[in-house]
């Protein structure tokens, strides 16, 4: 605003009227309450158009068979019924899912914010010849998606042979030893330990642009203080980087959940909540010998099911999210030096 | 006198500092390093392999057949689709990154700020990011956003199209390129906002980042807002301003939806992984291209702390 310069003009010139700052004063409230005004116009209609999916699978999860012909129901169905969610339920096989999925899902975000954290931190603090370039090819792994590469990681997970210790062992014995990991959880924990997990590159790129902005004072205190480089890292960056690892947890919690391109791939038997969601559609006959349907009914009330199913997967998210939104805003709210 | 030891084979230099920091630095990055080796470039090498060969599945597993340049040729000069995609999916992305950049920065700044009500509006923003991966969405697309006849419920995309607009502009005698153009982003409106979560994020956290001393000497020497903005605050996030970018174009190009993407995956589906491959090879290296442009451009301007 101009407040401060006319103030200061004014100053100067040693001409300090009254009517001028408050006329100023009025202005500079007038803006303020136009911007508020803006504000909260602004997020009403965003919140709208954000929110309208969900209301709708809301909305339409609830309806019983009779209101999808009524042309009078538009948001509030008339017959509220839980019945779509019990079948859907039943599709997704719902518990055991969620036990399938938590058991890959928890390890796996640990492991992966730790490395990604570290090689973030390597990228971004250390000069060494060949950062430039490997830093290049980070950037291309981000790139490429793991359907370029599913097939022969595939065969690499159904022969397991780490570091190829198998094949050495296969010298002496005749036969190379190799090890199923299908169907376990073992491909995600490696894949993440090994900083390739989903989306670890960005993960790691986030990091270093992170750790490049904190300032280098803290470090050069602790190295005075005889600190190593790794007790460098554990003790001062990562109780300062809290901001960033809330933030990445939260990405990494969300996208080994909606994951679903490579689970599919890796697990056959013990699936995930997002795989059974993409098979509901085909699973539908299950309700059919269950509830005595026709066929006729199961068109019907199908896509209702479906968006029953949609909520249940969702749900754990958006209470994992309610939870953590609180320490999220205030890590956000931190600034990167404290005291 | 002294003892000279026989037994060493190397003596004990001491590491310069400079050498030490390397050695760190590569000890840092080690898990990455091998990670990348075993689980990345070898399947990728796999896979450059197959694109020279015609896979098909025989008694004994998967068998090569040798063809040399034969996909590629066949991808680029008589695929009817591929070129026509990728031209249209970079042209869309050159107009369509920078809008969801541009709201990003816009939203991240307002939601900075104490106001009535922010952590409801923060809620409500990052909203898209827990939904907008996965198969919710895909749902939700079919669903919601009515593309699929068969579903009994009333379509409601008319309420996030904008066919009046166009009937408007061409009336007030608005050149019909330029009416198009945004009449097609007013369309796009819902999709871009969806799409934008994560970035507003990122640059939220860039922003409660700066230190607040900085404006508190720009109020000192009178700075406007507007000078504010331009001179403190979006200096200091053009670093993650650099990461959203990246990171928009890679969330465009590998979106399920995006043209090229569903050829891929379709191909795959077909049983053709060779031709598969060969399409999402050539196009992530147009992709790599592109973002290392980009990556060069921005990268010159951003300003770093230390």
């Amino acid at each position: 605003m101009k407040v401060a310069r006319a103030i200061k003009i004014n100053y100067t010139f040693e001409k300090f009227r009254i009517t001028d700052v408050s006329k100023l004063v009025f202005k500079k409230n007038l803006f303020i309450v136009l911007k508020k005004l803006f504000l909260y116009t602004f997020i009403i209609c965003m919140s709208y158009i954000l929110l309208y999916p969900i209301l709708f699978l809301i909305s339409n999860a609830l309806r019983a068979k009779e209101d999808l012909f009524d042309p009078s129901v538009i948001w509030i169905p008339k017959h509220i019924t839980f019945k779509n969610f019990e079948y859907a339920n039943m599709l997704l096989s719902y518990p055991l899912a969620i036990k399938n999925t938590l058991i890959i899902l928890i390890p796996s975000v640990i492991i992966q914010t730790f490395i990604c954290m570290m090689v973030g931190y390597g990228f971004a603090r250390f000069r060494f010849a060949e950062r430039e370039l490997l830093f290049g090819i980070l950037l291309f792994t981000i790139i490429v998606p793991m359907q370029t590469i599913i097939v022969p990681l595939y065969m690499k997970f159904r022969y397991f042979d780490f570091l190829y210790i198998g094949k050495l062992i296969g010298i002496f014995t005749g036969k190379p030893m190799t090890i199923n990991l299908l169907d376990t959880p073992w491909p995600f924990y490696i894949l993440n330990f090994f900083g390739m997990g989903i989306r670890s590159s960005l993960y790691i790129f986030v990091f270093r642009q992170f750790f490049r902005n904190m300032p280098v004072e803290l470090e050069e205190a602790a190295k005075i203080d005889g600190c190593g480089p790794f007790s460098t890292f554990l003790r001062i960056m990562v109780p300062n980087a809290t901001g960033a690892i809330i933030t990445i947890l939260l990405f990494t919690i969300v996208w080994h959940w909606n994951d679903y391109y490579v689970s599919a791939m890796f697990c056959n038997e013990n699936l995930p909540v997002s795989v059974m969601l993409t098979a509901l559609n085909n699973r539908m006959s299950m309700i059919q010998d269950a509830y005595g349907f026709s066929s006729d009914d199961i068109y019907l009330i199908g896509s209702n099911v479906l968006e029953a199913g949609c909520l249940m997967v969702i749900l754990p998210l958006i209470i994992v999210y309610i939870i953590g939104q609180r320490y999220f805003t205030e890590s956000i709210e931190r600034t990167g030096i404290v005291g | 006198m002294q003892r000279t030891n026989l037994f060493k084979i190397f003596p004990k230099r001491k590491l310069t500092l400079r050498q030490k920091e390397a050695l760190y630095g590569r000890l840092f990055i080690l898990p990455w390093l091998i990670g990348l080796v075993i689980f990345f470039i070898i399947p990728f090498i796999n896979s450059i392999y197959y694109t020279f060969h015609k896979i098909r599945l025989g008694d004994s597993g998967l068998e090569f057949e040798f063809i040399g340049w034969e996909n590629y040729i066949y991808a680029f000069t008589k695929d009817p689709d591929y070129l026509k995609n990728l031209t249209s999916s970079i042209t869309n992305m050159l107009y369509e990154v920078p809008i969801v950049i541009i709201f990003s920065v816009f939203v991240a700044y307002l939601l900075k700020d104490d106001f009535k009500g922010r952590t409801f509006a923060r809620t409500i923003f990052f909203f898209p990011v827990i939904i907008a991966s996965g198969v919710v969405i895909t749902v939700l697309k079919e669903n919601v956003l009515g593309s699929n006849t068969s579903s009994m419920v009333a379509s409601s995309t008319t309420i996030f199209k904008a066919e009046n607009l166009r009937a408007v502009m061409i009336n007030a005698g608005v050149p019909r390129w330029f009416s198009m153009y945004i009449v097609d982003i007013v369309n796009k409106i819902f999709d871009l906002t969806w799409r934008s979560g994560v970035q507003i994020l990122l640059i939220l956290a860039a922003l409660h980042n700066i230190p607040k001393s900085f404006y508190e000497v720009a109020i000192i020497e009178g700075a406007t807002e507007w000078e504010k903005f331009w001179k403190i605050t979006f200096p200091m996030i053009s670093p993650t301003i650099l990461v959203a970018v990246i990171y928009s174009i890679i969330d465009y190009f590998t979106d399920y939806g995006n043209q090229v993407m569903r050829m891929v995956v379709n191909q795959a589906n077909n049983g053709k992984f060779e031709y598969s491959t060969t399409l999402a090879i050539t196009y992530f290296l147009v992709v790599m291209i592109i973002i290392l442009i980009v990556n060069r451009i921005i990268g010159k301007r951003v300003v770093y702390l230390t």
